[in-house]
């Protein structure tokens, strides 16, 4: 089955769809659910909470919002995921931040700006080119869960900063690059075939 | 002098590009009589005639052939009518609407490009048409008003999220009515063939229409009466009489004259039918509002030369300036950047700048606007609030410079909301600087999390929208023999009104440029029609039991809830203090940019932060509020 704009818009890396293939959880029920053990896990933390017990945390709010990924997103409520899947992993990763590494924010805040630029682009093409970008632009990426999971790891090993900028450097490449790409082919594919007979009459 | 002599250089200019569609063809249906019995498409019009005038338009809208389809005994003067302009005219003699259906599809059947059905007896302006045919937005589309004036002898439509929905004709209604269907039609060849079916499905009910067709039509007639009967009494105090009494009210001859040819040509209006048959045959079509332009259709030589008196007396460029200006902008960008943001938009058409090239200067200036910030001094501060603000002019200039010199494309729509969002994303990292740099602040995380509302707020906005086109596509239609549109459609899609709770800068383009209704003046005016109780579709609301309330606390009672919730908050648009409040609430773009210029002149980064996640916050709070209630309603 082809998925739904929204299910799309998820953002889902393969873990999260290896659990949705599993699971089948009413999406939005979930991801709510999941954001709050999120909220309360990252909230409670301080300086002195054991890494094991971070990352768990994490992990387990991860896997509940997971559990919905493989719906089809139809239900009267299925709009509220995206929106909260956005907020659980910027949020996620400002706190995760300003636990781990407090002077590490601006680099956050850059890696945040490659997010959005790749959730808006998600979007945004599919509006205006009537395709999303390509699955495999989203597996790359890790998906939402994956992210949240490598910076509560990176965290524990106290190397967050240096992990986000090497990801908002790699992501920065792949994601857009892949979208100006993406638009020169468009562009080329829109011309009119007159000047493809004029390219094969110069070889 | 009509501004029309003197075309745009930016239309001439892209017309020699051959963007434009090729090997337009046109159906014009000749078919309804005036006041005195001949074709009304044959009224003088100017030194010419309706009909004449059409073509003429449409010759220069790359319209190669066109077919007239007329009743037989007025073949003659609707040839006569046609002919001259630099259009390949066929006159198609047909003796009744059935016919009318079958000879429009017959005689296109080799036409290629797209196809315009429309009325032979509407005047309008060319700028008008253009917007329904040389916006290659619209894929197959109409032509609507939201105006009962312009809308008179015309039948209303409901669109959600800019598609049409619903259309009504003399036999079919519309619940929840919207814009009036101004009877043109544009196909795409794509849905020619739905086009096809749907004429001989109609063209075989029409040569016996069903009983409940013939009802429907005499419901509809029985309203005009009793609006008829409460025009002659304009003015006198006269009460609205019980509809019980509406089919037996007395009327003057000459109103009996007039309510019998309105019956005739509702029957007749092969444009309205073909409409429906569409929506019923599920064919996606979109809404070009009128605007300010002026529509008409004259029945008699009086109220021609009216039409044309109005139609030389206004500036043609000055309404598609207007024109070209978004209907569902925000308070800010309405009041303090469009009234001069249209004029820039004007200079850089008559320059031949593209929409593209003032994309990007927009984030060029918005980017210096951002290092200004950066520098953290006052001067910088001011400097950066000043520049952000010139910023967003552009940023408004590009979309009207768009519409009105019709340079769409699907990169620059993609680039404009890129540069949009990275722009407001830039100027907030050099805030953040800027707060380090003068003020000794640290505010990085209020930077990010400023940056993770807005980014969650727009995905709420994106993920809703997509939900609603999600239902609407899935929506199904009743056959063509229903007089009545789905009642499901009632309540699974919010249909288009003027709505504050969208961010219009989030909205499917399309969808929110056309989703408000039009400003016309004449809105209000002294049409016949304001005064018709049976306007008002589908009222048959009360005739229906009452349902017992529903037990507390169930999915019906939240539902029923919703519904009363979302109807008392509709009823604060009619004050349009609170419609404004409303929309400056929802903090759309020119609002927050606003925001952003003048905390961080007068005060701090830290407190343009503190400002945006503030109010921001509240605003998400009440789009989500507004929807989660709409979607317990449904």
């Amino acid at each position: 089955m082809t998925p739904g704009p929204l299910q799309i818009y998820r953002d889902d890396g393969p873990l999260a769809r290896a659990i949705g293939r599993l699971v089948a959880a009413p999406e939005a029920i979930v991801a709510v659910l999941g954001a709050a053990v999120l909220g309360v896990v990252l909230g409670l933390s301080d300086d002195a909470t054991p890494a094991g017990l971070l990352i768990g945390g994490v992990a387990l709010a991860v896997v509940i919002v997971a559990t919905g990924a493989g719906r089809p997103h139809d239900g009267a409520f299925s709009w509220l995921v995206p929106p909260v899947l956005r907020a659980l992993e910027y949020a996620g990763l400002i706190r995760l931040t300003s636990l781990a590494d407090p002077d590490a924010m601006p680099i956050c805040f850059a890696l945040l700006a490659v997010l959005a630029f790749h959730h808006y682009d998600i979007v945004y093409r599919l509006r205006q080119q009537g395709a999303a970008p390509p699955a495999w632009t989203r597996t790359v990426g890790g998906g939402w869960e994956g992210r949240l999971l490598v910076a509560a790891v990176l965290a524990a090993f106290d190397v967050l900063g240096t992990g986000m900028l090497v990801a908002a450097i790699a992501l920065t490449c792949v994601w857009v690059g892949e979208s100006v790409a993406s638009w020169t082919s468009y562009a080329r594919a829109l011309r009119p075939a007159v000047i493809d007979d004029e390219e094969a009459e110069d070889e | 002098m009509s501004a029309s002599a003197h075309p745009r250089p930016v239309r001439a200019r892209r017309r020699s590009l051959g963007i434009a569609a090729e090997g337009t063809a046109a159906v014009l249906f000749a078919t309804a009589a005036g006041d005195t019995g001949g074709p009304a498409a044959t009224l003088p019009l100017g030194d010419t005639t309706i009909l004449g005038r059409l073509i003429e338009q449409l010759a220069t809208l790359d319209v190669a052939r066109a077919w007239v389809i007329t009743r037989p005994q007025w073949a003659d003067a609707v040839e006569a009518a046609a002919a001259g302009a630099d259009v390949e005219v066929a006159v198609v003699a047909s003796p009744d609407v059935a016919d009318d259906l079958r000879a429009a599809v017959d005689a296109t059947a080799d036409v290629s490009g797209p196809l315009l059905l429309a009325r032979g007896d509407a005047v309008t302006q060319r700028e008008a048409l253009a917007g329904l045919m040389a916006d290659p937005r619209i894929v197959s589309g109409i032509l609507v008003s939201s105006s009962s004036a312009r809308g008179a002898w015309s039948f209303p439509t409901r669109s959600a999220r800019g598609r049409v929905v619903s259309a009504a004709s003399g036999y079919h209604m519309v619940r929840k009515p919207g814009p009036f269907f101004l009877g043109l039609l544009k196909v795409d060849p794509r849905d020619r063939a739905a086009l096809a079916d749907a004429a001989g499905r109609l063209a075989d009910l029409l040569d016996d229409p069903p009983e409940r067709w013939r009802n429907e039509l005499a419901r509809k007639a029985t309203a005009w009466r009793a609006g008829q009967w409460l025009t002659e009494r304009k003015g006198q105090g006269a009460e609205r009489p019980e509809p019980a009494q509406w089919g037996t009210l007395e009327l003057q001859p000459q109103s009996e004259a007039t309510l019998d040819l309105r019956v005739r040509t509702a029957r007749d209006d092969a444009v309205s039918l073909l409409l429906v048959g569409l929506v019923r045959s599920e064919v996606a079509l979109a809404n070009r509002h009128l605007r300010g332009f002026f529509y008409g259709r004259p029945r008699n030589a009086e109220t021609a030369a009216e039409a044309w008196d109005r139609l030389q007396s206004v500036d043609e460029d000055r309404i598609a300036l207007d024109a070209a200006v978004k209907g569902s902008d925000g308070f800010f960008t309405t009041f303090f950047v469009s009234p001069y943001s249209r004029y820039i938009a004007r200079f850089a058409a008559r320059r031949g700048w593209t929409p593209n090239a003032v994309t990007i200067l927009s984030m060029v200036i918005g980017a210096v606007a951002a290092a200004a910030f950066a520098t953290g001094s006052r001067a910088g501060l001011i400097a950066g609030a000043v520049l952000l603000q010139a910023a967003f002019t552009f940023d408004c200039v590009d979309g009207q410079l768009a519409r009105y010199s019709r340079q769409f494309s699907k990169l620059g729509a993609w680039l404009d909301s890129v540069f949009d969002r990275g722009k407001e994303y830039l100027v907030y990292a050099g805030l953040a600087i800027g707060a380090t740099q003068g003020f000794g602040d640290d505010v990085w995380t209020l930077a990010a999390a400023a940056m993770t509302m807005q980014t969650a707020r727009h995905a709420l906005d994106f993920s809703y929208g997509a939900g609603q086109r999600q239902v609407i596509a899935t929506m199904l239609q009743l056959p063509l023999e229903h007089p009545e549109d789905t009642a499901g459609a009632r309540s699974a899609v919010d249909a288009d009104v003027a709505d504050a709770s969208v961010d219009d800068d989030t909205e499917d383009p399309l969808a929110a440029a056309e989703r408000e209704r039009e400003g016309d003046p004449e809105a209000d005016g002294p049409e016949e029609e304001a005064a018709a109780p049976g306007e008002g579709e589908g009222e048959g609301e009360a005739a229906r039991p009452r349902k017992p309330p529903p037990p507390l606390f169930s999915r019906r009672w939240f539902a029923r809830k919703g519904r009363r919730a979302i109807r008392r908050f509709r009823r604060l648009d009619r004050f349009p203090a609170l419609r404004w409040g409303k929309r400056i609430f929802v903090l759309p773009i020119g609002e927050r940019f606003a925001l952003v210029s003048i905390t961080a002149a007068l005060f701090s980064p830290k407190v343009t932060f503190i400002a945006l996640l503030v109010w921001g916050g509240l605003a998400f709070l009440y789009a989500f509020m507004g929807r989660a209630l709409r979607s317990l309603s449904r």
